[in-house]
């Protein structure tokens, strides 16, 4: 999807992410040794975190459009349109968009379900709309250099997709900008970037407790390209600060070579000083190319410092402290003359920053060769014995990369803590904490596939009877690594912890009774309303059969949703279509069929775990940054970057 | 029982067209919507899991109510009008008589109140009385009140009017009548035909009412004025064949202690800008908009978009459950009502 393609438009504001924060701990989901400590907040796996009765909601809030680039150039908001002005949001009359983990044992690719985008003119006339298709948030990183102390969350994500069923208003034709994006469209689709950021775990005293700054840009969908990834070239931090914090850490740009035209998107990635996305960084910066290839460094090394004859200037990023909020952070520069033209064809594009004696400073560099090799659909969930295709693209210097083979592994058995539960105390356990990628004949998938002329390459992924690996939690969690055959990975990429990797649950198999008995369903019931407080409290008790008959209409309503729509149950979409089935067979029946009492679904011993990680073992170096990683994006950091001067030497 | 002014009934019956019987069914839409944020505000003001047999009575008069606004609907639809759902006139400003001036002359005023059995003696009862409410173990003999205008010969004139001024089949366009899984089709059904708009009219007067001689309503259900009764009276109603009655059912406990002390008749206005209860406020507000757009929709050409609001109101609920539980900021010993304010979208 081509959101930096010419036409597009940026809109900034806030949204609201209103996660169940419940479930962001393994433990929580045995039955068994549940507490109701668990449904308070509070942080530590005797809690249920900061937002235990939080409803999943995700929404846009206060989104004001800001920025265009079309045909005539960047935007001139005396250039009389309606798309100046506009007000981005969601659908009215229809439930709030959804943002869900796909398992507490991979929380690192949040989606966004059943979001709708609205787009307004500023007194309210539909101009477009549309619904995003699913898509998990990438390229996490760190995001406040300051401040983070007020909301809790450093870090930005950003989610990438199609707005599809795209509805055009009446007030479209009055703006040359929309008739330019509907044109250059294709399929009825357009393309969404979302970069989240200044998230508040916090009831902080500015009220914004569960908002988050965006940064939007919307422009055309093309065809043949990926969905929910960007088919652009990338730019990858390579400095470290003493935390192993790196700021921009991962950035998508495009150039278009007829054009003579460079866009680089910063909206996920420049270094923000409060949770509000004013800007404080003070260096100057430039765009550059460079005429040596970079391949340094493993993160945490040195600086890599380029002199001036190493590089063809482009220009410097002209930047004030209300950039991100004003523009989005979109850096455009055009006209570019014929040499940069020239060498930024085949040759990496840099990030720099001056340092002594005339020598720049490399911030960011662009992939190694130029590669870039990612999946489209990359969170998967697989019911046993279904069959799931997953799309990966190659791209090198931005064209597709033809006939290479991608190599694909699934990581080793590991996990445990380390995947999911954030500060386990070893004094206080809760019950163990089970591995994940494990038994391996758990899913089936061709270890190498090719790409075609489009630089496309289809995977195929079978999800298998896994026999129950994880006892209290249904089915089991898989990650795939994929690299190009032959090449070593570049260092400074996401790599498949941060997002660069095919994420799978496989659920049990399960066969729907046709006429079930509570004991069928007590458990998913009981696990229901432990972990989702919300429900259990406001709407029904979910661990008691009666109450939960007597809501049959709505609750069969919910079950028999389209996974796409957001009043789906449940919410988390975690359920394969067999136990769905058994409990829509089960809530089907004249009369409740209840065969064990409440505190028999309570005290049932839930399956034993098969593959638990050997007390006291070391972890993998992997599994650390993973950990750490799980840790960060919960809120669960012990310290808060407080760095005044970033890049200054 | 409480009288409506006049004017509306004087309207109705002097129309000579059914383009001037619109405004009319319009309040009546007004109406039936305007006991619906009171109603939803004593259910949801009972603390998690308390109050829930209380909760259940109330509930199915909320849902009667929705019935009802979505027939007066539809009828307008029948009869070739344009329902207007989502706009700031729509909503009553609580505390306020209800539309039409209905109550003003008794001094009824309606506000947004948590749960108390005084509140659903003197205003619930009140909103819901019958023409001639059949007391306890008694039954009278139907007779007509003629000297006052009641919001029951408010729709038995429409009705009429309906029947002298229609043609047999209505004009307006059929695809526009809305139904739902959620009611059974003898009660919410797409209105074709003058008979069609007449037996829908007696569906809104006996749920609310009972008929003349019983307290329950042709489906055999009590009308919402005897289920609020109930409540008042602290046990369910049995019901003999011959229409006469006594509250000595199942109890109905209730317990001061397990409603929140919400904040009667909050507005937004009354919480700080910025905060974070003003935030959830506000988006309680927006929800609801949000619901009256979704509603707006589907009974302006769009039917199937009823579902989709069907996701808000649950939304709404949370919300507004929420909000009850959260202390109001500067006001003492009280928790934050869900104020049903109009929130301009998008």
């Amino acid at each position: 999807m081509s959101y930096l393609h010419s036409p597009y438009f940026v809109f900034t504001g806030d949204f609201v992410s209103d996660v169940s924060t419940v479930n962001n701990d393994p433990a929580h989901y045995n039955n068994a040794t549940f507490a109701s400590s668990f449904q308070t907040p509070g942080s530590g796996n005797l809690n249920g975190w900061w937002n235990p009765e939080g409803g999943a909601t995700f929404g846009f809030q206060n989104c004001r459009m800001k920025q265009l680039s079309s045909k005539e150039g960047t935007g001139d908001p005396d250039f009389q349109d309606p798309i100046f002005g506009a007000i981005i949001s969601s659908a009215a009359g229809r439930n709030s968009g959804k943002m869900v983990d796909l398992d507490p044992q991979w929380q690192m690719s949040s989606q966004l379900w059943g979001v709708s985008v609205f787009i307004s003119t500023s007194d309210g006339e539909l101009l477009v709309s549309g619904n995003i298709k699913a898509t998990g948030f990438r390229d996490l990183q760190m995001r406040q250099q300051k401040g983070a102390r007020v909301n809790g969350q450093p870090l930005g994500g950003m989610w990438t997709s199609v707005l599809e069923n795209v509805v055009w208003g009446d007030r479209a034709a009055d703006s040359p900008f929309l008739q330019q994006l509907k044109a250059a469209s294709a399929s009825n689709k357009l393309s969404i970037n979302l970069s989240g950021y200044g998230y508040y775990y916090n009831h902080a005293a500015d009220g914004r407790f569960s908002l988050g700054r965006i940064i939007g840009t919307i422009g055309p969908w093309l065809e043949n390209e990926p969905e929910i990834l960007s088919p652009y070239r990338r730019l990858y931090g390579i400095i470290q600060d003493a935390n192993q914090n790196t700021f921009f850490n991962f950035s998508n740009f495009l150039f278009e070579q007829q054009q003579q035209r460079l866009t680089v998107d910063f909206s996920g990635s420049f270094p923000v000083i409060d949770s509000i996305g004013t800007i404080g960084l003070n260096s100057k910066l430039y765009m550059a190319v460079s005429k040596v290839p970079v391949t340094m460094p493993a993160p945490g090394s040195a600086n890599v410092i380029l002199a001036s004859d190493e590089i063809i200037m482009i220009g410097q990023i002209n930047y004030d402290a209300a950039w991100l909020n004003n523009t989005g952070g979109i850096a455009s520069f055009t006209d570019l003359p014929d040499d940069v033209t020239h060498a930024l064809a085949n040759n990496q594009l840099l990030l720099l920053t001056p340092g002594s004696g005339g020598n720049y400073i490399v911030i960011a560099r662009e992939a190694i060769d130029g590669l870039v090799l990612r999946a489209d659909d990359f969170v998967c969930r697989i019911d046993c014995g279904q069959t799931v295709p997953v799309n990966l693209y190659a791209y090198q210097w931005g064209e597709p990369l033809q006939n290479a083979v991608i190599t694909i592994n699934m990581d080793p058995e590991g996990g445990g803590a380390a995947a999911g539960s954030q500060s386990q105390n070893p004094l206080i356990p809760v019950c163990d904490i089970p591995n994940y990628n494990t038994p391996v004949e758990g899913i089936s998938f061709s270890q190498t596939i090719n790409t075609d002329a489009n630089g496309y390459a289809s995977l195929d992924i079978t999800g298998n009877n896994v026999n129950n690996p994880r006892g209290y939690i249904d089915g089991q969690i898989y990650t795939l690594s994929y690299a190009l055959s032959g090449q070593q990975p570049d260092p400074a990429a996401p790599g498949n912890i941060v997002s660069d990797g095919i994420f799978i649950h496989v659920r049990n198999y399960f066969e729907a009774p046709a006429n079930p008995s509570w004991s069928d369903i007590s458990e998913i019931m009981v696990q229901f309303a432990n972990l989702y407080p919300i429900m259990s409290k406001y709407f029904l008790n979910f661990a008691d059969p009666l109450a939960l008959f007597s809501k049959k209409e709505i609750l069969k309503f919910a079950f028999t949703r389209d996974i796409t729509d957001p009043v789906y149950m449940p919410v988390t979409r975690d359920l394969s279509e067999a136990k769905k089935q058994a409990i829509l067979n089960w809530l089907s029946a004249d009369q409740p069929v209840v065969d064990i009492g409440l505190a028999g679904a309570m005290a049932a011993e839930p399956a034993k775990i098969r593959n638990v990680p050997e007390a006291g073992a070391p972890i993998p170096e992997k599994q650390a940054k993973l950990k750490r990683a799980v840790m960060m994006k919960n809120g669960a950091l012990l310290s808060y970057p407080e760095i005044d001067n970033l890049f200054e030497y | 029982m409480l009288k409506i002014e006049p004017k509306y009934i004087v309207e109705a019956v002097s129309a000579s067209s059914l383009e001037e019987l619109f405004p009319l069914v319009q309040n009546a839409i007004e109406l039936e919507h305007s006991t619906i944020p009171p109603y939803l505000t004593a259910m949801f003001s009972f603390k998690p899991n308390t109050g829930n047999e209380i909760r259940a009575i109330i509930h199915s008069i909320v849902i009667e109510e929705m019935l009802h606004m979505s027939i007066a609907a539809n009828i307008l639809n029948a009869l070739g009008g344009r329902p207007l759902i989502n706009d700031k006139s729509f909503i009553p400003e609580y505390p306020t008589p209800l539309p039409m001036g209905i109550g003003s002359s008794e001094g009824l005023i309606v506000g947004l109140n948590p749960f108390s059995i005084n509140i659903v003696q003197s205003i619930f009862m009140e909103i819901e009385e019958p023409e001639n409410p059949i007391p306890p173990t008694l039954m009278l003999a139907a007779e007509a009140s003629p000297e006052y205008a009641t919001i029951g010969q408010f729709y038995m004139t429409l009705s009429d009017k309906i029947q002298h001024l229609a043609p047999d089949n209505l004009p307006g366009d059929p695809a526009k009548q809305v139904t739902s899984n959620f009611f059974s089709s003898s009660e919410l059904f797409p209105i074709l035909t003058k008979e069609d708009a007449v037996n829908a009219i007696n569906i809104i007067v006996e749920q609310g009412e009972g008929t003349t001689h019983s307290p329950l309503d042709p489906e055999k259900e009590l009308a919402h004025y005897y289920k609020f009764a109930e409540i008042v009276a602290g046990k369910k109603a049995v019901v003999r064949n011959d229409g006469s009655y006594s509250f000595s059912g199942d109890p109905i406990p209730f317990d001061p202690n397990d409603v929140y002390p919400v904040y009667s008749n909050t507005k937004a206005k009354m919480l700080i800008p910025g905060t974070e209860e003003r935030r959830r406020v506000d988006e309680f507000n927006n929800a609801y908009s949000s619901l009256l757009n979704g509603l707006h929709r589907t009974f302006n050409g769009e039917p199937g978009y009823l579902d989709n609001t069907i996701g808000v109101m649950f939304d709404l609920k949370l919300l507004s459950e929420k909000l009850n539980a959260t202390p109001f900021p500067g006001q003492q010993g009280y928790t934050i009502g869900a104020p049903y304010e109009w929130f301009p979208q998008p």
